[in-house]
């Protein structure tokens, strides 16, 4: 009888523990900022560098697509660190001042931004020959956790979280990015649920939550990019109140002017002061960075032609700026166009979500093709006026020269659809989207990508003008 | 793209809403729209800012907005 009722209460004390376990399981919390300048040192145009660092400026981006993604954009990282730069004791892979990221992109991103020349030692180990996949799963299966995820303040997304920063990230947290004081600035990208906007995490996004970005894990931030729809959940942030000295940025309140004169902007702002709105947005649920932009290049593209690299340009700054778009864009075997019979749920629903990201992203990529063309043609035009007018009247007026002088600028696209051999095209094309792939894929993928690279006529032409 | 010349009697930063971007006398690049223009310090400078739009320019025919010395 004493035995029975020993362990009655052993089991009791065990579900007890459990639904306090339940009720505690809550996901990490973002923490306010005190005072306004709080993410100063996280944000694009206060991020330390060397005084010649912007002259050869350049950009990474790396799409989305799971670990084919990660792979891929790490063969570029690694193919950079092999090309010196002429008459510097430097290789390309020392100049990269930005690497913008979405989803699987993210993570080679944000290895590479936190321990730098350690991502060749350690990165295919810790992350790209890993099954990470079975590894959640797993945890998934864990009774522990099934108590946690009864929680509403606790998911999927929690899970894999915690399984990133303690196997992948070593727990670090934007601090770490931000004391390194050493580029390339890292820009994870996510998805705002509400608006469908893109959600950057740097210190200029957390300064509108009035949060502190400092604080927050680079795991989580890598979660929320990779948070992909249905088999995710979102990653949850607080939107707080503004801290005392909190000034709306100039550039926001002129650009609330601009409906009818470019709503590109005035949209932009929008997306911006929508969390002044504490009331109604006391919180903020970020999906896969894809959703908005599955390439990483809008917030390159923001940064052209509202934020820090115009600034850059127009202070005279940057000689040669090089954008660096690395695609893992998939293309897996569809059979449905056989069957006159249209295709189900699941189909139509992943085809809803991926079409449009494709869509996007070439667009993207287009209009940013199209500022630097329309950057050069304005260089062209000032200086063969002036020539002109040297020609025809000596001694001429000279007009006025433009900031940032006779810059060079180039786009590099790296996609499977650069890839001449049709096998080695469709294998690596059919590759799905998933964070399990065998040691083969990967390495080439890897391969790949740094060949992509290197053999892409507009990085042959950067090579060849640089100087 | 549109082109905007802040005219100045001597090269001097320019505050581009209320941002230090680019320098008077030169053709500076921004994308359409409202802006507050400004110097930076001295403040021996007249009208103490200009809100303009800056639309349908070109690189040869930029805005031109003018501050004077006092």
């Amino acid at each position: 009888m004493k035995k029975s009722e020993t362990s009655h209460r052993i089991v009791l004390t065990i579900i007890l523990a459990l639904f306090f376990l339940s009720s505690c399981a809550h996901y990490t919390i973002n923490q306010p900022a005190k005072y306004a300048h709080q993410n100063d040192s996280y944000e694009f145009s206060n991020f330390s560098q060397s005084t010649d660092a912007d002259e050869t400026f350049v950009i990474l981006t790396f799409s989305g697509g799971g670990t084919r993604a990660a792979a891929f954009s790490y063969g570029v990282l690694e193919r950079l660190r092999t090309i010196p730069l002429p008459g510097k004791d430097k290789t390309l892979l020392d100049e990269v001042d930005v690497i913008s990221t979405v989803s699987g992109g993210s993570f080679t991103g944000a290895y590479y931004a936190l321990f730098g020349d350690r991502i060749f030692e350690d990165y295919k180990e810790k992350f790209l020959y890993r099954n990470i996949e079975k590894e959640l799963t797993f945890r998934l299966l864990n009774p522990v956790n099934w108590f946690r995820l009864a929680s509403p303040y606790y998911s999927r997304i929690d899970l894999a979280s915690e399984l990133y920063d303690k196997t992948v990230f070593d727990s670090l947290t934007f601090q770490a990015l931000a004391d390194k004081a050493k580029r390339p600035f890292l820009i994870i990208n996510a998805t705002n649920l509400y608006q469908g906007a893109l959600f950057e995490f740097t210190g200029e996004q957390f300064n509108y939550i009035g949060s502190d970005i400092l604080s927050y894990p680079v795991a989580r931030a890598v979660a929320a990019s990779s948070a992909f729809p249905f088999l995710l959940a979102p990653v949850s942030l607080v939107n707080y109140p503004f801290p005392p000295d909190y000034e709306i940025p100039e550039a926001d309140k002129m650009a609330m002017k601009d409906y009818w004169i470019n709503k590109e902007r005035y949209f932009s702002a929008i997306n911006n002061l929508i969390f002044s709105d504490k009331a109604n947005h006391p919180y903020i649920h970020l999906m896969d960075g894809g959703l908005a932009d599955n390439i990483g290049l809008r917030a390159i593209h923001d940064l052209y032609v509202r934020g820090g690299i115009r600034k850059k340009i127009n202070d005279g700054k940057i000689k040669y700026l090089l954008v660096i778009v690395v695609n893992a864009k998939n293309e897996p075997p569809q059979k449905f166009d056989l069957k006159e019979s249209p295709p189900g749920l699941a189909t139509v629903g992943l085809k809803t979500c991926t079409i449009s990201m494709d869509n996007y992203s070439f667009e993207t990529i287009e209009s940013i093709k199209q500022l630097f063309e329309e950057r050069i043609k304005a260089q062209q035009y000032i200086e063969s006026c002036q020539e002109q007018l040297d020609k025809h009247c000596p001694d001429s007026y000279k007009l006025p020269s433009m900031s940032g002088g006779q810059m060079k600028l180039y786009v590099v696209d790296i996609s499977f659809d650069n890839i001449s051999d049709k096998d080695e095209r469709e294998f690596l094309k059919n590759l799905p989207t998933t964070f399990n792939l065998e040691k083969e894929e990967v390495n080439r993928l890897i391969e790949a990508g740094g060949r992509l690279l290197v053999e892409h006529p507009e990085f042959k032409a950067f090579i060849e003008e640089y100087q | 793209m549109e082109y905007l010349l802040v005219e100045f009697d001597e090269q001097r930063g320019v505050l581009i809403d209320d941002i230090e971007e680019g320098f008077t006398n030169e053709v500076i690049e921004l994308e359409t729209g409202t802006y507050l223009i400004s110097l930076i310090e001295p403040k021996d400078f007249a009208p103490e800012s200009r809100e303009i739009i800056l639309r349908r320019t070109t690189a040869t025919r930029p805005k031109v907005i003018r501050f004077e010395k006092v």
